[in-house]
């Protein structure tokens, strides 16, 4: 009994060990700060219950971080259904269009989707050229375009999970229900989407999820009411030095964050995503 | 002697000289020759490579390391530690306080340093810093768009005359507060201490027609393509998108002139060195060919009058903009930097 247990230990050791330095001891060391840094938690966490500014951006961040998971699913699902159905070739021509963005950096996509959205842009002005519309859309230094930029970023988070689960469905379901005389669609809404559901909240929260920590691109592509918790927690970090409020910052967006997932797996089965019944 | 001993104790010295030659760089460091110096990276440090660390290495035979990354969390982090890797830092002045207040910086010897030929300004030299080079942050137009020049920033918010959208940068400290101030005609020496809510009363006049910057590459990005006709841009920016071909010209009535700083930290491992290296930069030599390989602006008037003319002319602080630049306050931004980026955020939620 004893030896399988000491191996287990021995395996699970350096990530343990890994995940303690660099993760478990940093949380901690910023939760700490909140309470004793800066003036101590009265002064921190005071001033964000005293200044209007910090609940709202806390609550524009997560309503854009829903909103970019949620249009991440709208748009990804029929792309990773394509993707887990495809053949060989198929999915690795897919993968490609979905990965390489991916490997792209940051400022690059972001840098490119001013070049493209800005009122004077390609996209505008082929939309002008076209009739189709008589005064330039405003697409981006709006939530329009701090939003698109996100998206895109965001899809294959939300592609990879959905085919993944996808890919496991037995078609042989589908069939029995379509000989058992329902139609496409009741097949798909009763059928099919309750099957992809675990990949469905799977994407859901990893987008919501890495999101909630987004200050590059609303910086760049957002307008002037597009600021993230994150960016006011690097300014306090790095230009402020107050670790305290910073810490405090950190905090309320975890804590926030796990309450979130509470609700999520009270109401919603967020469960499935663990593989946890 | 088996094989299998003979193999462990050749590992043994293999490593062991291994270990020698890792430790080797380190010793040396601290002997003589080395200073490191966290900089903002880019064509910028290669600009202060040329002027000032290969001409200082030839000269004393120390040699400087560079490292980017100069966030002010960065340095309070390593300093906290005891023995911080790096031994000089650029940064902006408002850290001549931060930096200062939070016990991150040594003094300044200035029995080795000259400040002597440094140009005369509020809080430009401190007993823990000293200048580096002049940064101004001018008003540019887009060329094609309006008949005339505007003359200043109270032009800038007139929507009729000059209609289209203005750029700023995102930040606080980013002068976008002055510019409003002198848009509301509070004359330039009487900006400090700013009355930040008066300024965003006046910046809620065009809120709607502002496009934020996060960076310069951004905002050179919309002078080239001409999503923004006006705003304040880092002058050396300007005469970038200028020389590709980008509509735009420089106003240099009511600029924004603030300057880099140098400190060194506070248990630097080469601190003598250090010193030396601040001296070099800040001699007349060092300030003329900085000023030579970048425009930014030496802060030793002499090193201005030694570059010829027509180069001057497109440095920061260089005669173009005499008599009409506003010198930034370092110190009341060091204090407000904080209330000022909250005010300014909510205002821009409001």
């Amino acid at each position: 009994m004893a030896a399988p247990r000491i191996a287990t230990a021995a395996l699970l050791a350096p990530g343990l060990v890994v995940l303690g330095a660099f993760f478990v001891f940093p949380i901690i060391s910023l939760l700490w700060q909140s309470l004793t840094a800066n003036g101590g938690a009265f002064v921190n966490y005071g001033r964000f219950l005293s200044q209007p500014v910090y609940f709202q951006v806390l609550q524009r961040t997560i309503i854009m971080s829903a909103a970019t998971a949620g249009i991440c699913l709208l748009l990804g699902y029929p792309v990773a259904y394509r993707l887990a159905h495809a053949g060989p070739r198929g999915r690795a021509i897919l993968l490609a269009f979905i990965l390489i963005p991916f490997w792209t950096n940051l400022l690059v996509r972001a840098y490119g989707w001013l070049v493209l959205l800005n009122p004077r842009g390609i996209i505008n002005r082929y939309l002008l050229d076209l009739g189709i519309v008589q005064e330039p859309l405003a697409l981006v230094h709006n939530s329009t375009g701090a939003l698109i930029g996100m998206v895109q970023i965001m899809l294959p988070y939300m592609i990879l999970p959905l085919a993944a689960t996808m890919a496991r469905v037995d078609p042989a379901l589908v069939r029995a229900g379509r000989s058992l005389g329902a139609s496409p669609l009741a097949v798909f809404t009763s059928v099919y989407f309750p099957l992809t559901r675990p990949g469905v909240m799977a994407g859901l929260v990893l987008v919501f999820t890495i999101s909630l920590g987004f200050f590059v691109i609303p910086a760049i592509l957002g307008g002037t009411r597009d600021i993230f918790l994150a960016q006011l927690i690097e300014f306090n970090i790095s230009q402020a030095l107050n670790w305290g409020f910073a810490g405090a910052l950190s905090v309320l967006l975890v804590v926030t964050t796990m309450l979130l997932f509470w609700i999520g797996d009270r109401w919603f089965g967020l469960r499935a995503v663990w593989g946890v019944r | 002697m088996s094989p299998s001993n003979w193999t462990r104790r050749r590992f043994l010295t293999a490593g062991g000289s291994a270990a020698l030659a890792l430790s080797a760089p380190s010793l040396r460091a601290q002997g003589k020759g080395r200073v490191v110096f966290g900089s903002w990276g880019g064509t910028w440090e290669a600009a202060m490579r040329k002027a000032w660390f290969d001409p200082f290495t030839a000269k004393t035979g120390i040699e400087v390391v560079t490292a980017t990354g100069n966030t002010y969390g960065k340095i309070q982090s390593m300093v906290e530690t005891g023995r911080p890797e790096w031994d000089v830092v650029e940064v902006q002045p408002d850290f001549q306080w931060i930096g200062t207040e939070k016990g991150l910086l040594e003094k300044i010897d200035f029995s080795v340093v000259d400040k002597k030929p440094i140009m005369p300004g509020k809080d430009m030299i401190t007993d823990y810093s000293v200048p580096q080079v002049l940064f101004s942050r001018v008003m540019f137009y887009n060329t094609k768009a309006y008949p005339q020049a505007p003359q200043n920033w109270a032009d800038v918010w007139d929507l009729q005359r000059f209609p289209g959208k203005r750029t700023f940068f995102s930040r606080s400290h980013g002068g976008v507060l002055e510019a409003a101030l002198m848009a509301d005609g509070v004359p330039g020496d009487k900006l400090y201490p700013l009355d930040v809510d008066r300024a965003l009363r006046k910046l809620t006049q065009i809120k709607s027609q502002i496009i934020w910057y996060d960076g310069l590459a951004q905002a050179e990005q919309y002078m080239t393509d001409g999503q923004a006709q006006l705003g304040l841009v880092a002058d050396g920016r300007v005469l970038a998108a200028i020389s590709n071909k980008a509509p735009v010209a420089i106003q240099n009535n009511q600029s924004l002139v603030t300057w880099s700083t140098m400190v060194v930290l506070k248990g630097a491992q080469n601190r003598d060195a250090a010193m030396k290296l601040l001296a070099y930069a800040l001699s007349v030599e060092g300030q003329t060919a900085i000023a030579m390989a970048y425009t930014y602006g030496p802060v030793v008037p002499a090193a201005l009058k030694a570059v010829p003319e027509d180069r001057a002319r497109t440095l920061s602080g260089g005669p173009q903009q005499q008599g009409k630049y506003v010198l930034l306050d370092a110190a009341w931004w060091g204090k407000n930097t904080e209330m000022a980026t909250e005010k300014l955020n909510a205002w821009r939620l409001a």
